[in-house]
């Protein structure tokens, strides 16, 4: 009944709920008794999110569904008006008011080490965060795509790697059965040899014009937001709209690349390694501080022939979706349980004993839980999120330098460009750095 | 001073070559108008001023008699002409008239359509064949097939009604459906048209036509069909090629339809497609997109120097239109090192102006950045010491001293 309150009162209450944040944490993590991050089948995984937003309060409530298996203790975000919200809803769950709220992540770690956290935040923020957690050795369910840049990559899946955690991606897409059984039987040559995909992502977005600077609203830290990103006023564009400015993310091309090029991926055995040679062009807006290309088209050779073309699903006969194109035949995925083939047949193969048969996951958290509790990698580790965002974050740099690029997808590099290697990287604002693994 | 002479005889010759081989490359172009139930006043002189900008048209327009007026005093000759724009809807003209017309185009010359040109002339039998689809003069089923995109397949409708319609007047989003026509090659499949009568229901003959590009007749501004319909056409008729658009309702001084970026370059190069087959203009930096409408004030592509004579002024809640030309023309080098250094002295330029804004600097050194050399980085380092610029320096600094 939190919400009849006058949006006042409720600012009130939520300040007053972060400053109720430093009490000792009465749940004390399985992990904390010499267990390492590994849970005993029995026993609750203590969890909390960071970024509470939509997707992350998406997440929470896929995870609150899975009850007996953990425990939601605390909450984490910007906004005191998400952290309202993320409480009552965790609150309502456990039956009690506990659930503790912070308003900065290093707190969080620091004070909850959690066993698990669930992170969703803006793209600007993943190297940082995911890369801090794995460093505590916290497992970690996180939102895709897993970085802004290939540098933040490269340390996220360092850091994953080093500390041996738990990592999940939000690409849940694995998790149902008819991406599994496409991709399954893309990669046990139902369409044949593959020759080429295409990837189907959504149009861009109408822009909002130049907004004027307005005041912050008293429930955001705008300066914890913006973090490592450059300064700018704040102009009434925070949750949600980040990702059409090329300060926080690419667009819908680098939001989805974590789904589509993904499953693309998997069906085609090309999920740990990447492009040699990337060129496209995008259109961008002229108007407004929303930058991100509207449209995109770029095309991916790899060093096995196989030809990968990205695009905005209007410009592609099949629209959104992965196709593999094999020697004889086509395959197609889509979300609403989509699948189609250039023969119907295709769709009834049976995959042999003898074949490959992918991960299977009918849940997408449970399957992050019961790894976490089983020390097996999950249906998405973190090492095959980076290799489809990469893709779409190197048609990113062909497409803003409106050149051809060559990469090495074995040491990550791109080659005879300096200027296009410059975009590989971000730099942070001061005093912000990403992690040393 | 000999040699100076006979660099002013080389200079004059050269002259006179260039103009020459200019004016072959310049074809003549003739708007009729008129008579419409549009401001034709305001519209004519726009089309001619757009078509005149690309530089391969000369136009000039010649209007019929008033309503009502002898007819038989209306006889262009056509064969002057390689383009021929219809911006008319009114009385019939002769039929001498109508039948140099129409061998005008049997024998290949170039024909526009626009607006409200095919409302006109609803019982001429070949003009309906060139505008493929028409409406309102009482056409109806005995005309030909409604002709629209539902659920994005092409759909010929034969049902019984009224030829033409258009909701309230408003935004909205083209579609591209062929997009590899030498006209709509490059463009983006989607983007949205500045404020516009959205001509629906047309019928017609509908023969030998291409429907280039479609808009969605929503309900919600009244008068919606709910289907996709046909914006941009081109029709063969004889060896005559025919570019129709049903865009560009006219306000005085041409209104949004008009100054819609989206409108001018599709009549531009549907217009050059209509006298020879294909076209050679470039799809200009300021194309829309579904991002948004963009207008043109003075129908002109604004230039790069434009852009950089503008871009020193940019503040929070301005127009970000000058940082936009300026990165399309950095991509469109696609690394040529010499065009981008050219680029990066003008940016350096404004970047030393004391003019130059506090927020317009932010933005030369994020692209700096990336694209920018060692004849930056003198300039960028004193910015640093800039407390207002100090992290927009730095980000810069960090990636041009790697």
């Amino acid at each position: 009944m939190a919400h009849k309150s006058s949006r006042r009162d409720f600012v009130k209450r939520s300040a007053a709920l972060v400053a109720g944040a430093f009490v000792l944490p009465q749940i004390i993590p399985s992990s904390a008794f010499g267990m390492g991050r590994r849970i005993a089948p029995s026993d609750r995984i203590v969890i909390g999110s960071i970024g509470v937003g939509s997707q992350g309060m998406s997440n929470m409530r896929d995870f609150l569904r899975l009850k007996d298996a953990l425990q939601f203790v605390a909450v984490c975000d910007v906004d005191t008006h998400h952290l309202a919200v993320a409480k009552d809803t965790i609150d309502l769950a456990n039956k009690n008011s506990d659930c503790r709220i912070y308003g900065d992540y290093r707190e969080f770690l620091e004070k909850e080490k959690p066993d698990a956290v669930s992170i969703a935040l803006p793209d600007h923020w993943h190297g940082i965060i995911y890369s801090t957690a794995a460093n505590k050795k916290i497992n970690v369910y996180g939102e895709k795509p897993i970085c802004r840049t290939i540098k933040d990559g490269q340390t996220i899946v360092n850091a994953v790697k080093r500390n041996n955690i738990i990592w999940q991606t939000g690409s849940w897409q694995r998790s149902v059965a008819n991406f599994h059984r496409g991709a399954e039987l893309a990669i046990n040559g139902r369409v044949g040899k593959i020759k080429y995909i295409e990837v189907g992502l959504p149009d861009g977005n109408r822009g909002i014009g130049t907004p004027p600077v307005k005041p912050v609203p008293a429930e955001l830290n705008w300066e914890m937001w913006l973090g490592p990103a450059l300064k700018v006023p704040y102009r009434g564009v925070s949750h949600w709209d980040w990702r059409w400015i090329l300060d926080y993310s690419g667009g819908q091309m680098t939001d989805w690349a974590g789904h589509h090029i993904d499953i693309a991926n998997w069906g085609a055995g090309l999920e740990h390694t990447g492009p040699v040679e990337i060129s496209g062009a995008g259109v961008y807006p002229v108007e407004g501080i929303f930058n991100v290309p509207v449209e995109y088209d770029f095309l991916c050779k790899y060093a096995n022939g196989i030809e990968m073309r990205v695009a905005n699903a209007s410009r592609l006969p099949l629209g959104m979706g992965t196709t593999w194109h094999g020697d004889l035949g086509w395959l197609h995925v889509d979300r609403g349980d989509i699948i189609s083939a250039s023969d119907p047949k295709i769709l009834n193969e049976v995959i042999g004993d003898n074949e490959i048969h992918l991960y299977k996951s009918e849940n997408h958290w449970q399957n992050f839980v019961d790894c976490v509790k089983s020390g097996k990698p999950t249906i998405a580790p973190v090492e095959v999120a980076y290799r489809a965002i990469s893709v779409a974050l190197l048609g990113e740099i062909a497409m803003t330098t409106g050149q051809t690029i060559k990469w090495d997808p074995e040491k990550e590099e791109i080659i005879g460009n300096p200027k296009a290697t410059r975009l590989l990287s971000r730099p942070y604002r001061q005093p912000w750095t990403l992690p040393i693994v | 001073m000999k040699k100076q002479y006979l660099l002013l005889i080389v200079v004059a010759g050269l002259l006179t070559f260039f103009s020459s081989c200019k004016n072959e490359t310049v074809y003549k172009t003739l708007i009729i108008t008129g008579q419409n139930n549009h401001n034709w006043k305001a519209s004519s002189p726009v089309l001619k001023q757009i078509l005149d900008e690309t530089g391969l048209f000369s136009a000039e327009i010649m209007t019929t008699p008033d309503k009502g007026g002898d007819m038989k005093t209306f006889n262009p000759d056509f064969s002057k002409y390689k383009l021929v724009v219809i911006d008319y809807n009114g009385d019939s003209w002769s039929e001498k008239t109508n039948n140099a017309f129409v061998e005008y185009v049997k024998n290949g010359g170039g024909v526009v359509f626009y607006h409200a040109a095919d409302n006109s002339f609803p019982s001429w039998k070949e003009y309906n064949e060139m505008t493929g689809l028409g409406g309102w003069g009482n056409r109806n089923q005995k005309d030909g097939p409604y002709v629209y995109y539902k659920n994005n397949i092409l759909v010929t409708d034969t049902s019984v009604g009224n030829g033409g319609s258009h909701g309230k007047r408003r935004e909205f989003l083209v579609r591209t459906r062929i997009t590899d026509h030498p006209i709509t090659r490059g463009l983006p499949v989607a983007w949205l048209h500045g404020t516009d009568e959205l001509y629906s229901q047309l019928r017609g003959p509908a023969k030998n036509m291409q429907i280039l590009a479609t808009a969605f007749a929503d309900s919600a501004a009244g008068g919606g069909t709910m289907r996709d319909e046909p914006m941009l056409m081109t029709i063969t008729f004889g060896k005559g090629r025919i570019f129709h658009t049903t865009m560009g309702h006219a306000d005085e001084g041409g209104g949004p339809s008009m100054h819609c970026v989206g409108f001018i370059t599709t009549l531009q190069r549907g217009a050059e497609w209509a006298v020879t087959g294909d076209v050679t203009q470039k799809v200009p930096w300021d194309f829309p997109s579904a991002a948004g409408v963009v207008l043109r004030p003075d129908f002109k592509e604004m230039t790069l120097d434009e852009a950089f004579a503008n871009i020193g002024n940019y503040e929070i809640p301005k127009s970000t239109k000058y940082l936009s030309c300026i990165q399309s023309h950095i991509r469109n080098l696609a690394g040529d090192e010499t065009g981008i250094l050219k680029i990066e002295k003008m940016m350096v330029k404004v970047l030393k102006n004391n003019e130059t804004t506090v927020e317009a600097k932010k933005l030369l050194l994020r692209e700096l950045s990336w694209m920018g050399s060692d004849y930056s980085v003198p300039a960028i380092k004193e910015l640093v010491l800039n407390s207002e610029l100090k992290d927009e320096a730095e980000f810069a600094l960090s990636r041009l001293q790697k």
